[in-house]
């Protein structure tokens, strides 16, 4: 009916790969098989044993859903540690981000050669996970807070430094030259004008840094690196799920309640 | 009042810097002897300008878009380095000067730049201060203290360009003519014998870019301060300034008293017949 009033659009052709798009998904769905089978060097997967220790499972996810909650006070003392050390972690390696962050970014440090030199070490903290951080320091330190403080600490650097630098690196920064015209050095053009820029960024993510250390410092206990984790493995070692269970409820519990006061603490960073 | 009071604290301020003895005596003026920029790709932005501008003049360079003036204005203070020729501005040569005498120069040389140039997230009072970088030793600026000399040379700038009482705002809640009077605050705070302006109102609108325009002509008559403006609009450039420079191609085509350039004149710079968008209108 309209046909009438508005003349046809003629389009260019639509290009075809049908046959590239199956051809590629075909070979992915062969290499994943091919990951599942033994005999080539692929994983043993005995699908079998799901069914064979149910008996088993299911009277453990029943003592799970059975939680025994007079042992929550037991598990106040750990958590409250658990805490700490996120804080500590966190506050920690608020400080020392702010030059390593500086000296990572582009704009804010034109040396090619130090810039590169601290980004590497940054890569290379993050490329090695929080649990190695933590089963080495435990063995160096001995069993406790210390160990779990300083994975933390190492882990939040290298998110924090890693993630404001780039952002500095995309940001606009004009005020610079102004900065330059004026006969600043590069150093007092961060302090006083590349800083106040780069504040909310810190701030998103030394708070997002903070979550994370919560959910992360709850694991790292079953190393022995201090916190609420010590407890899940010690309960689980007596087969306590009942208490293993509450727990995972009370982590739960706190992570949803830190992410919710992150959260909102974020949203106002604009 | 602030007026009078200015070239008094000026004289003071500069007396504790020994190096400081020809600012104290106010303006400079600036040479450019053959000056040549070619960039790194191999464009060629300038080439051989010469010129004298006298201390205290008050000088539109003029020209279109690409026509060099953005890169003769930043041969000036050293932001765009002479590849051939010399730039001499009071008693320093800039070209060939580099790190901490290079900024030192740079302090004596206030520069407002069409963007405004502010940290948006930072206070205007911050802003100001970055007039005082030069002449201040990094320590004290990374320390965050400031001696009450340069906090009363910054309030003073902000004052004379009628911005006191937005010193603690955020630079980013400014309008685009607020901002750019911070800009020129910024730039007073430097105690500048030299005042350079890259397009300072090509982002702003009539009213304001007169506004700006009459602070400009009001530091060079009051201060006796040497002024040059790059500046597309051809009757801003007669109404506020004395001296016109044209640039075209990167070759200066044109020399003379900003009243009597015709608008042929203009035609000449430009390359091409006079357009409405030519001039601000009032």
């Amino acid at each position: 009916m309209s046909a009438t009033t508005t003349p046809e659009l003629t389009l260019p052709p639509k290009p075809r790969n049908i046959r590239q798009r199956v051809l590629v998904a075909t070979g992915f769905l062969l290499f994943t098989i091919a990951t599942c089978i033994p005999a080539i060097g692929g994983i043993t997967l005995d699908i079998a044993a799901l069914i064979r220790n149910w008996n088993n499972g299911a009277g453990l996810l029943l003592q799970l859903f059975t939680p025994d909650f007079t042992f929550l006070p037991r598990t106040i003392g750990p958590m409250i540690e658990t805490l700490q050390m996120a804080l500590v972690g966190a506050v920690g390696a608020a400080i020392v981000s702010v030059p390593l962050t500086l000296w990572a970014a582009t704009p804010t440090n034109p040396n090619s050669i130090t810039r590169q030199a601290v980004r590497t070490v940054i890569n290379v903290i993050r490329a090695i996970p929080d649990l190695v951080y933590a089963t080495v320091l435990v063995a160096m330190l001995g069993v406790g807070a210390l160990p779990g403080v300083l994975t933390l600490f190492l882990f939040n650097v290298g998110v924090v430094v890693k993630l404001v630098s780039e952002a500095i690196d995309s940001a606009d920064h004009a005020y610079m030259e102004a900065g330059r015209a004026a006969g600043g050095s590069q150093l007092q053009i961060n302090r006083v004008t590349a800083l106040p820029q780069a504040w909310p960024l810190f701030a998103n993510q030394w708070l997002y840094a903070l979550e994370l250390n919560v959910r992360i410092s709850a694991i790292l206990g079953i190393v022995g690196a201090g916190g609420i984790g010590r407890l899940i493995d010690e309960r689980r070692a007596f087969f306590a799920y009942d208490d293993v269970s509450v727990i995972i409820l009370q982590i739960l519990v706190v992570v949803v309640l830190i992410e919710f006061v992150s959260h909102a603490l974020r949203r106002r960073l604009t | 009042m602030a007026a009078e009071t200015q070239p008094n604290s000026r004289a003071e301020g500069q007396r504790p810097e020994a190096e400081d003895t020809s600012s104290a005596s106010g303006s400079w003026p600036i040479t450019l002897d053959n000056v040549g920029v070619t960039y790194p790709n191999g464009t060629v932005a300038l080439s051989d300008v010469s010129l004298t501008i006298a201390p205290g003049e008050m000088v539109a360079i003029v020209g279109l878009s690409g026509s060099g003036k953005s890169t003769l204005i930043r041969t000036i203070n050293g932001l765009v380095s002479a590849t051939t020729g010399t730039v001499t501005v009071g008693p320093h040569t800039v070209n060939g000067l580099t790190g901490r005498q290079l900024r030192q120069v740079r302090g004596h040389i206030g520069m407002i730049f069409q963007g405004f140039n502010l940290a948006d997230r930072a206070s205007v009072y911050r802003n100001v201060m970055v007039g005082r970088f030069s002449h201040t030793p990094s320590y004290r600026t990374l320390l965050g203290i400031t001696t009450p000399h340069d906090r009363e040379l910054a309030l003073r700038s902000l004052n004379s360009v009628g911005m006191l009482d937005k010193v603690w705002t955020r630079a980013g809640q400014l309008s685009g003519g607020q901002k750019q009077r911070v800009a020129i605050a910024r730039a007073l705070t430097q105690e500048p014998s030299v005042m350079l302006a890259d397009e300072p109102v090509a982002s702003l609108d009539p009213p304001t870019a007169h506004a700006v325009m009459n602070d400009l002509r009001r530091i060079n008559n009051e201060s006796g301060l040497t002024v040059v403006i790059n500046i597309h609009l051809m009757d801003l450039a007669r109404t506020y300034t004395t001296r016109l420079i044209g640039l075209r191609d990167g070759r200066l085509v044109y020399d003379g008293p900003a009243a009597d350039a015709t608008d042929r004149d203009f035609e000449e710079i430009y390359g091409r017949p006079i357009q409405p968008d030519d001039q601000l209108g009032s």
